[in-house]
């Protein structure tokens, strides 16, 4: 591969995305958020970046966990504010609550011998976006239509919707419970034979979210998992189905490893893992989605000489999508609980390669004197944000990150982001020396030193 | 003309992170870093022992660090958004805190801090522009000043040695002067576009320095608010300047770890040190003690506390 072509691959942006407004801003949020439905704002959610694009494995960002941090960080806020406990603030203990309520209601259907089982789902699906659009005019969610739900009904289809709710209610209290974030996609593969087709999924996470009045990231689900990978391995099949990661030029989606099938990564002796943020810096960040974060966990397990690198952003975010990658959920690591014997996906061996604070004064300096632009578009260094800033300060708090924790660079880097108010994107490392395939060559290349025969 | 100035001793890993900040005394040198805590070191003897430590200042690290010039007070500001005053009884006392600055101030809004030289004033910058001053001498150390600028970032402050002017210096390149006797705006002067990350009245509050991202060192009148000088030399960031307590010599400190010395009579660089390949935070003058030559120190990412003093002769 030309250094061109891998550079269009991490860096092309796709030409079309609707444009959103700042949902992550947590005042944004807080205005929003008591109980009210505006399903049509959350759908964007799911929208963000069609593309992400690595090299080796990518990360994705369907749903940011970060955001979801930050939103439930709001609800507690809210409540705060409100002086209530929780009753009318739908925070995740409610959501459980309320899944848990449904599944009891089965339950007690069953026990008490009802001819009859049935759920009522609200649903907005079918209403037209003119309709969603009059409805924004007047500042009012369409109003949902209520169908029932009914076991055994009156025919074989009727059963298999509720069979699907069902599974579907088990699967999304799992995550919960667990506190993982989990693709529609990875909710498919659960039970293919079951769902037939991943749109059955992804109507009946939606509708379960609209009649709980929640955005679907409450139920810590997110959109299809968009990961991309490439590399020399190969995937072969139960069926006999052969995978070959060189053959895509372009990165192929994450493929879903099963125990029948066979990994081959005999070949590989490096991962870079690359976040490759959305257009939408404050949407989607490059958080890693569950299904990324196991294909590389199934390749840590089975072969832990190969060596994993992340190459992040230069920003709070960047670090924090490491930790995501290297320990799991922050938010655990925050507690400081360990995840190894829970098993939630982690990559203690994964090393920073960049971007790092000494890496963004290698441009010559004849050249490029580094000068911080106030246009966010311009490659190369940028100021911080007050979130960034509040992110940052925020992360130093965390036990990863304390003076005698395991991550004392990551901290030095967050305390030097905060004094000099930069931070920096991966396309940074295109200015220097000899562009990005030559400045990962060389990184690598350091790292090897010593460590190879 | 150059100057010789010799290594006098280097503190290896006097901090486990970044030294931010030195804030020198008579007989002391405070300084601080990444991590939690502020050490405290003897400057009279050769060996420059530490002599305490004030553990768990600030838990997320510490940003800034200074002292007063004529006063036994010194105050810290830390990432968790926190500023703390702190007091000696004499030269060679055990420091302890005073107390916090609560007035007015939600934590996280101050970032730069300088002391007045007899310590009962603080001066503070603050991401969005704004500058403050506290009394610390009044009961509760309320907020007495209260400047608003155009809103960019406040990245250095400074208090004039005899009190009457606070100086701030921006992302955007701008650099105020206000009169603290009027509490208004003296002069805004003509800026260095790029982000300032350092400003300082010499001794005799007649000449401000100014410095950072632009590489040059800007020197100004008080007075008149013009700028009369530009120093030129630094290849990298200008991250601290500082005045010799005779105002004969001005100290910087660069992001590619070079101090640089300046004779402001001619506004020429007389000597130039490199501190390791890391950041050099702060550098700073050790106050001029009877017999004894020059001295200053050096603190950056290298970790380590470099002394220097002039050669004889």
């Amino acid at each position: 591969m030309q250094p061109h072509e891998m550079e269009d691959m991490l860096f092309s942006f796709p030409s079309s995305q609707e444009s959103q407004d700042g949902v992550d801003d947590e005042s944004d949020l807080l205005d929003e958020l008591p109980g009210e439905e505006y399903d049509s704002d959350i759908d964007l959610w799911e929208e963000e970046n069609t593309q992400n694009l690595l090299l080796p494995p990518t990360p994705d960002a369907s749903l940011d966990e970060d955001i979801l941090d930050e939103f439930e960080n709001a609800v507690q806020l809210a409540d705060e504010i409100q002086g209530t406990t929780t009753g009318t603030v739908k925070n995740r203990d409610w959501v459980i609550a309320r899944v848990e309520g449904l599944i009891e209601g089965i339950l007690d259907g069953l026990l008490a011998g009802d001819s009859e089982l049935s759920i009522s789902l609200k649903t907005r699906s079918g209403i037209s976006r003119r309709d969603s659009f009059q409805s924004k005019q007047t500042e009012r969610a369409p109003h949902p239509r209520t169908r029932k739900i009914s076991f055994p009904g009156s025919n074989g289809q009727e059963a298999w919707r509720f069979t699907v709710l069902v599974k579907i209610l088990q699967l999304v209290h799992e995550c919960l419970i667990e506190d993982v974030v989990a693709s529609k996609r990875d909710l498919y593969y659960r039970h293919p034979d079951l769902f037939v087709k991943q749109s059955v999924v992804d109507r009946f996470v939606d509708d379960l979210a609209c009649t709980l009045g929640i955005p679907r990231a409450l139920l810590n689900v997110t959109a299809a998992a968009k990961g991309l990978v490439a590399g020399n391995f190969t995937l072969v099949r139960a069926d006999g189905t052969i995978i070959h990661g060189l053959n895509v030029n372009e990165g192929m989606l994450l493929p879903n490893v099963n125990s029948s099938d066979t990994l081959d990564i005999s070949s590989v002796q490096w991962v870079i893992i690359v976040e490759k943020e959305a257009t939408f810096r404050h949407l989607a960040k490059g958080y890693p989605d569950v299904s990324t974060r196991t294909f590389l966990q199934h390749i840590a397990d089975r072969s832990p000489e190969v060596r994993m690198f992340a190459v992040v952003d230069y920003d709070p975010d960047g670090i924090a999508i490491m930790s995501t990658y290297k320990y799991g959920s922050h938010r655990l690591a925050h507690e400081n609980k360990t995840n190894d014997d829970t098993g939630g996906p982690n990559l203690r061996n994964l090393h920073w390669l960049g971007v790092h604070s000494h890496h963004l004064f290698r441009i010559p300096q004849e050249e490029c004197a580094p000068a911080i632009t106030a246009n966010p578009n311009a490659q190369g260094l940028l100021r911080l944000s007050p979130r960034d800033r509040t992110k940052a300060c925020r992360m130093l708090e965390w036990d990863l990150c304390t003076e005698d924790g395991p991550e004392t660079d990551w901290r030095r880097q967050l305390q030097r982001m905060l004094m000099l108010n930069i931070k920096a994107e991966i396309q940074i490392l295109e200015e220097s020396s000899d562009g990005l395939v030559a400045w990962l060559e060389e990184e690598i290349g350091a790292r090897d030193f010593g460590k190879q025969p | 003309m150059s100057k010789q100035y010799l290594t006098l001793h280097t503190l290896t890993s006097a901090h486990p992170s970044d030294i931010f900040a030195l804030a020198p005394k008579k007989t002391r040198l405070l300084s601080a870093s990444g991590a939690s805590s502020i050490n405290i070191y003897d400057t009279t003897q050769s060996d420059f022992p530490l002599v305490q430590t004030l553990e768990n200042a600030h838990p997320l690290g510490i940003h800034h660090l200074v002292t007063a010039r004529e006063a036994q007070r010194a105050a810290s500001a830390g990432f968790e958004g926190k500023v703390k005053i702190w007091s000696a009884e004499g030269e060679n006392g055990e420091w302890s805190l005073d107390g916090e600055i609560v007035d007015g101030n939600k934590p996280g809004d101050v970032w730069a801090i300088a002391l007045s030289a007899d310590g009962n004033y603080l001066a503070s910058s603050s991401i969005n522009g704004k500058v403050n001053v506290w009394a610390l001498d009044q009961q509760g150390m309320p907020k007495i000043r209260e400047y608003e600028t155009k809103g960019s970032f406040g990245l250095c402050v400074d208090l004039s040695a005899d009190g009457r002017f606070t100086a701030s210096g921006h992302e955007n390149g701008s650099i105020y002067i206000f009169n603290n006797d009027t509490s208004r705006l003296s002069h805004s002067v003509a800026g260095l576009v790029h982000p300032v990350r350092s400003v300082a009245f010499s001794p005799a509050s007649k000449l401000l320095a100014a410095a950072g991202d632009a590489r040059i060192i800007a020197l100004y009148d008080v007075n008149s608010g013009e700028q009369v000088a530009n120093l030129t030399g630094h290849g990298g960031w200008v991250l601290s300047v500082d005045w010799s307590d005779t105002g004969e010599y001005l100290l910087s400190a660069s992001h590619d770890s070079k101090a640089k010395i300046w004779r402001i009579e001619t506004r020429t660089c007389v000597a130039t040190h490199s501190h390791g390949d890391k950041p050099l935070w702060s550098a700073k003058w050790l106050p001029k003690v009877a017999g004894r030559s020059e001295m200053f120190a050096l603190g950056g990412g290298n970790q380590n506390i470099a002394f220097y003093r002039e050669a004889a002769g």
